[in-house]
């Protein structure tokens, strides 16, 4: 019998059980809707990281510390007893790292394989006054990094990869909304221009006796209490440009930005005498030029530095979503197990209902291969329509609340969390109907081998 | 030509043992009616199993056109089902929820004929037994008898050389019966197919040229209908028949 007549015939009996094929086939469809939910939603996070990433940061940025620790790499994290090291600092959760010194920064710019070096300074402030307001403030303020990209909201922002003028700062939309909220000024565009000062302290030093003495008799209790509260120093800068909150951009949205040479100026202000001077966590740089960021990382590291690319950071994003994806998937797997058993019993039953069919065909010449056919074929028609429908269905529903999701986990217009692209789907029914032929072998394989005279006898 | 030489079909071991087929021989010319008559459980379904390749006995030879069709692969044996024979069965075995156009263009599909051709002859096939206008309907319903007629269509569409009925008439009423018989005989004097029918009834069998009785297994005795010019072959094979 040739192909096409089977297929047609077997298509036939599945039509003349039309609930038992569909209700077959649904338990297919909820695996299929569940892949195809899964696929949807991997192509759709990849491609929005893609995006995020592509859009944000220079591919040729890298991330550079001294501590492997720092990317899960070289050994744990130290804590407790352990050697004293000069350069060592502790993050916030109090572990100990080893913190880039000067000398380190001087190597790192000597290098010809980086550009743009730029430490990443730990800013504090005491507070800051914004002109138009007698209220104090205060803030975080961070180095302005011209390898992410902002966007801005008022005033304009310098090209990806130049830094802001030495006098101005960022501000974030959010705090002139709240300036706005306190009229201090009339409306946001209105901060743009405005002076901001920020009052950084330096840090006391322990007087000596005789220090005290002469401050005590030159200018009294007064220029004591100065003396304990440590030096003071005003910078006023000039509110360049509000940094819009965007979803689509990576920047910190909370933080006053400063320029580098600003920040490094208050940094080593505020640490001066301390441990801290000029030490730093972590230093951005580029590439230079056709430099692969890939291969200056090679190199920074035998250089005793670790560094992240771009690329590293897409493969820490795509990790994560691969094992969500994996997740998703994994219970699309289960369903579709569960569907096989389904198609085996129904498929079984199917060959003891038609045993009299089989007997027929086969008194009138036809092969036991084909007959098996016919049943392998029946299957992967189920799997099939299986694989569409539960394709299909979420095909639809996932193009139906693309706009709602996108909205309610505010991901930016023209964003999609779920991609349907249609290679993968095709792929997808393909290897359903594959399952549902090889759920089918068995009932098949039984049908083949029906012995005609059996199936023919009548009482 | 049909020759059956020394058949023997057992089923079952030792103490179980029941020979269906023993030791059976005869032989048939082509364009001949055959009627094999015996009672229930006498082998006598048994014997047109084996003569379809259906069934395959332990010992004895099957040749038809000078093959033995027990010798062939299975492969082979279909082959030869698919184009060279066809059945009538007592209980039809029309597909009751398929057209009859389906149902009747099964056997040509199996002989993978090509759906133009298939065409021509399914339609050719009803209309000889008269069922023309039924072509779309479902087997489910027609009357026993026009089931019986799609069963008749079916196993003449494909022009077999031989064509076996089990009981064709069983589960039908005498004219209905009737109807089939002439169906069959008809077709046999115009096409020159052999026509095998296998029955207990013997006022059908001898409407045949030959008629071969079975009992227990084994050839009761055979009648050869002297005045009909296909008959069976002389002596030496039904001395051979009735031992």
């Amino acid at each position: 019998m040739i192909t096409r007549d089977i297929v047609r015939r077997a298509g036939r009996s599945l039509r003349q059980a039309k609930a038992r094929t569909l209700l077959t086939s649904l338990a297919i469809a909820v695996g299929a809707f569940t892949l195809t939910l899964s696929i949807a939603a991997g192509e759709g996070s990849r491609q929005y990281a893609d995006k995020l990433i592509g859009s944000n940061i220079n591919p040729q940025a890298l991330f550079i510390v001294k501590d492997k620790t720092l990317f899960g790499e070289g050994g744990q994290q130290q804590s407790g007893l352990r050697e004293y090291d000069p350069d060592a600092g502790t993050t916030g959760t109090g572990v100990a790292i080893k913190q880039l010194n000067q000398g380190d920064i001087d190597a790192l710019r000597a290098r010809n394989d980086l550009e743009n070096v730029q430490p990443t300074y730990q800013l504090s402030i005491r507070s800051l006054t914004i002109e138009g307001s007698d209220k104090q403030y205060t803030a975080d303020v961070s180095a302005y990094d011209s390898t992410v990209r902002s966007e801005s909201a008022e005033g304009s922002l310098p090209e990806l990869g130049t830094q802001i003028a030495d006098d101005q700062v960022i501000m974030p939309e959010q705090f002139a909304d709240i300036l706005v909220e306190q009229k201090v000024v009339g409306s946001k565009a209105e901060l743009v221009g405005k002076k901001l000062t920020m009052t950084v302290v330096k840090p006391s030093t322990q007087p000596t006796e005789a220090e005290i003495n002469q401050i005590l008799t030159t200018e009294g209790t007064s220029g004591l209490s100065k003396l304990a509260q440590g030096e003071t120093k005003e910078v006023t800068f000039i509110v360049g440009a509000l940094s819009k909150q965007s979803s689509t951009a990576l920047a910190a949205g909370s933080a006053l930005q400063i320029s580098s040479n600003q920040a490094r100026e208050i940094a080593e202000y505020t640490t001066q005498g301390t441990d801290n001077y000029q030490k730093y966590l972590g230093v951005t740089a580029l590439a230079k030029g056709d430099a692969l960021p890939d291969d200056v990382k090679a190199a920074l590291d035998k250089a005793g530095y670790a560094a992240q690319t771009a690329k590293d950071l897409q493969t820490v994003i795509f990790t994560v979503v691969n094992i969500l994806q994996g997740i998703v998937a994994g219970f699309g797997v289960l369903a579709l197990l569960a569907s096989v058993f389904g198609i085996i019993n129904t498929q079984y039953i199917s060959v003891l209902e038609r045993t009299q069919q089989i007997g027929l065909m086969k008194a009138l010449g036809m092969r036991g291969r084909d007959v098996a056919r016919l049943f392998r074929y029946e299957a992967a028609w189920i799997g099939f329509l299986g694989g569409v429908i539960g394709s299909g269905t979420a095909w639809l529903l996932g193009t139906l609340l693309n706009p709602w999701i996108t909205e309610t986990i505010s991901l930016g217009e023209g964003n999609s969390i779920l991609i349907f692209q249609p290679l993968p789907i095709a792929i997808l029914v393909v290897a359903l109907m594959l399952v549902a032929v090889i759920a089918g072998y068995f009932p098949a394989r039984k049908a083949a081998k029906l012995d005609p005279i059996e199936a023919l006898r009548t009482e | 030509m049909i020759e059956v030489k020394s058949v023997t079909k057992t089923y079952g071991k030792k103490q179980n043992l029941f020979t269906a087929l023993d030791n059976v021989s005869f032989s048939i010319e082509s364009g001949s009616t055959v009627a094999i008559l015996g009672k229930s459980g006498s082998g006598k379904s048994t014997l047109m199993h084996a003569m379809s390749g259906l069934d395959r006995p332990q010992t004895g030879e099957i040749i038809i056109d000078g093959e033995n069709i027990l010798a062939l692969k299975q492969k082979a044996v279909d082959k030869f089902r698919a184009t060279k024979m066809s059945f009538i069965f007592q209980s039809f075995f029309v597909q009751a929820n398929e057209s009859c156009y389906d149902n009747v263009s099964l056997p040509l599909e199996i002989a993978q004929l090509s759906a133009k051709e298939r065409k021509i002859r399914v339609t050719k096939a009803l209309e000889a037994v008269e069922l023309g206008d039924k072509i779309k309907s479902k087997a489910k319903n027609l009357s026993g008898g026009q089931k019986q007629r799609l069963a008749v269509a079916r196993a003449i569409v494909n022009e077999p050389q031989i064509l076996f009925a089990d009981e064709p008439t069983g589960n039908l009423d005498s004219t209905t019966g009737e109807t089939i018989e002439d169906l069959l005989f008809g077709y046999n004097k115009k096409n020159g197919t052999t026509l095998i029918i296998v029955t207990h009834d013997p006022e059908l069998a001898a409407k045949c040229d030959i008629e071969i009785r079975i009992k227990d297994g084994k050839i009761e005795s055979i009648r050869d209908t002297p005045n009909k010019t296909a008959a069976i072959k002389p002596a030496k094979t039904r001395a051979k028949g009735t031992v």
